[in-house]
């Protein structure tokens, strides 16, 4: 309704005008780009491991000394874990989801092909392993005791039986019958899938195939594994506590790392993703402090434009114009001038996005972001003003007779 | 038209109360061409600003147009002041952003009137002044004597009922002051009712009935008119 005079008279402010928009544009595409960042960090954060994270407590050990075999003391300790009090149960092995390190290799349908095979982390267990993990078993059975095979340092780790993930039996085995079904996972060794798991994910949060796992009953002959043990309700703190004592009272030769030894998975979780925490953290920071030097750019500006125009706003006044009216023009300039603004950023944002996909790999920002940017921009605008506006539409009529 | 009685404005503060208006009476018939006239302080702005509904006042009646204006709130006054009285000032109060088309249009688009009514009603008036010509200009781009012409078109525009000027010659040269106060006298001898406030006794002889404000009260309330113009018919 007053767009017109409002251009016409923002087109003799051009410099406050500009600058405001501008920062308006700048605030948008770094804004835009930094919660799309934020968003997919979160959602890394978020993904699930397909295990039931709740009362689960990894242990990381080094047995010292050089003892031939360490199977005895490895399965003794498993005793003793199990033996705790408030332990449901546990098991031994060399890595689990989100530890950030493990084993993979390529899983292969034919003894002799030379293509890699679909790739697939290894996780080593036991009979224990599924309800120590809470993973679900959709198909098939759990392992047996008598299926454990103790596999040496240099050893190809194979095993007859293994229990894979859906998404990898769905992978290697497209028509969907992969229980039963044989395939090779070092050369040489069968392994027969006889049994598949919901979802597990690998040890690593950058992998491009998060669900592809394998479980073999394997006890690798090691001085350096994990016991992970599985709570009762409710005593999670009291295992965490007691479990490395009971090790250290069953065999004091061992390390358990001051720092990272004995976890609940929740550190785990926390650990593994803390960058992408910190990546969110600060992004948001930068959006904040983006947007908070946008509100205060406008509002500076507003203010001073109203204290310039107070003797402008009083004629106004004295010709007819209601409080209304005088809120509104403050608005509606700003919101022209916000306009402009989030136009010139959304083709900053969508330009900053590309040079982040060519420069980076990162993916593209979604629409749905630069539309959200948008609307909290405009919204942003319309708040930063309000005050000021209102201050104007609170000058008095009686400002028209008074000399500058 | 404009008629007051026993009107008073009290500026206070925690210790002392001021008067800029005391025992205020006037009465203002339509069609008339009053001059409002006293020294600096008299109270002859607070009371055109009273009239013109700018500020408002601590006792006493106001009538304007009929209707007792204590008791309006906020949007009822403006709409008063933008569809019954004309406001012009002595500087100008043009807006300096807004070309003199734009700046003539203002109340007009308060009143929300229809663009074609008002690119009409705002060539009228400027052809009133003079200017229609000079539409497209800035008020940095036109002399005094021009800016008080454009104000006049934008009080004019609205065909208030109720011309209030506060010295409007008063920042002009001689020359440029005879022409504003000519083309009020014949916006007058149309029929407008106007209320000059001035300080100076040569434009006010040239009204057609003197009001004299010292000390907030009105001491001379001559009723013989000293300019028989005659109006022509009531301005609606």
């Amino acid at each position: 309704m007053q767009i017109q005079p409002i251009l016409s008279a923002l087109r003799r402010h051009k410099a406050g005008t500009i600058l405001i928009a501008l920062q308006i544009a700048l605030t948008l595409a770094i804004v835009c780009n930094a919660l799309f960042i934020v968003h997919e960090r979160i959602d890394r954060i978020n993904r699930t491991t397909g295990m039931d994270e709740t009362n689960v407590v990894a242990i990381q050990n080094r047995y010292v000394g050089s003892p031939e075999n360490f199977v005895p003391l490895m399965k003794s300790d498993v005793q003793t874990l199990r033996s705790l009090p408030g332990v449901e149960d546990a098991y031994v092995t060399n890595a689990f989801p989100l530890r950030q390190g493990g084993w993979s290799t390529g899983a292969q349908t034919d003894p002799d092909s030379k293509k890699e095979g679909v790739h697939t982390a290894l996780y080593f267990g036991d009979e224990h392993t599924l309800k120590t993990l809470g993973v679900r078993l959709i198909a098939g059975r759990n392992f047996s005791p008598s299926e454990v095979v103790t596999v040496q340092p240099q050893q190809s780790p194979g095993a007859p039986q293994v229990i894979i993930t859906k998404v990898l039996a769905d992978k290697i085995f497209p028509d969907g019958n992969a229980l039963g079904k044989v395939i090779y996972l070092a050369k040489g060794k069968p392994s027969t899938i006889i049994g598949i798991v919901e979802k597990l994910t690998v040890p690593w949060i950058e992998w491009d195939t998060m669900d592809n796992v394998t479980i073999m009953p394997v006890l690798f002959n090691s001085g350096y594994q994990h016991f992970l043990i599985r709570t009762k309700p409710g005593q999670q703190d009291a295992v965490f506590k007691d479990a490395p004592k009971a090790l250290y009272a069953a065999n004091r030769m061992r390390v358990l790392p001051e720092k990272y030894g004995v976890r609940t998975f929740e550190m785990v979780r926390a650990r593994a993703y803390q960058a992408d925490r910190g990546m969110a953290i600060l992004m948001s920071v930068v959006c904040g402090v983006l947007l908070a030097i946008t509100a205060a750019g406008i509002v500076g500006l507003s203010s001073f434009w109203v204290g310039q125009r107070r003797k402008q706003i009083g004629v106004r006044r004295a010709l007819g114009a209601r409080r209304s009216d005088i809120l509104s023009y403050f608005m509606t300039e700003n919101f022209l001038i916000a306009l402009v603004g989030v136009i010139v950023g959304v083709i900053l944002a969508v330009g900053l996005s590309q040079w982040m996909f060519t420069h980076f790999e990162m993916k593209r920002l979604s629409l749905t972001y630069v539309g959200i940017g948008v609307v909290a921009l405009l919204a942003l605008g319309q708040a930063a003003v309000f005050a000021p506006a209102l201050r104007a539409s609170r000058v008095s009529p009686v400002e028209a007779t008074r000399s500058v | 038209m404009l008629k007051m009685t026993h009107l008073a404005k009290v500026y206070r503060t925690e210790v002392v109360e001021t008067y800029a208006l005391r025992d205020f009476n006037i009465d203002v018939k339509e069609g008339e061409f009053v001059a409002v006239t006293g020294p600096s302080g008299s109270g002859k702005t607070t009371f055109l600003t009273i009239a013109g509904l700018l500020e408002t006042f601590t006792g006493g009646q106001y009538h304007l147009d009929g209707v007792e204006v204590s008791q309006l709130d906020d949007n009822a006054r403006s709409r008063i002041r933008n569809e019954k009285i004309g406001f012009i000032f002595q500087a100008f109060n043009l807006i300096p952003d807004l070309n003199v088309f734009d700046n003539v249009e203002v109340p007009l688009r308060y009143r929300g009137m229809k663009a074609a009514e008002r690119k009409q009603r705002i060539m009228d008036a400027l052809e009133r002044v003079g200017l229609a010509s000079r539409a497209k200009h800035y008020p940095a781009e036109l002399s005094g004597g021009q800016q008080q012409r454009v104000a006049i078109a934008r009080a004019l525009a609205g065909s208030p009922r109720l011309l209030l000027a506060d010295e409007p010659t008063g920042n002009l040269d001689t020359q440029m002051a005879r022409g504003v106060m000519e083309l009020l006298e014949e916006i007058h001898r149309e029929g407008a009712t106007i209320v000059m406030v001035t300080h100076d006794p040569e434009l006010a002889a040239r009204a057609q009935r003197n009001v004299h404000v010292i000390d907030g009260q009105v001491v001379d309330l001559s009723e013989e008119p000293r300019f028989h113009a005659q109006p022509n018919v009531a301005h609606s």
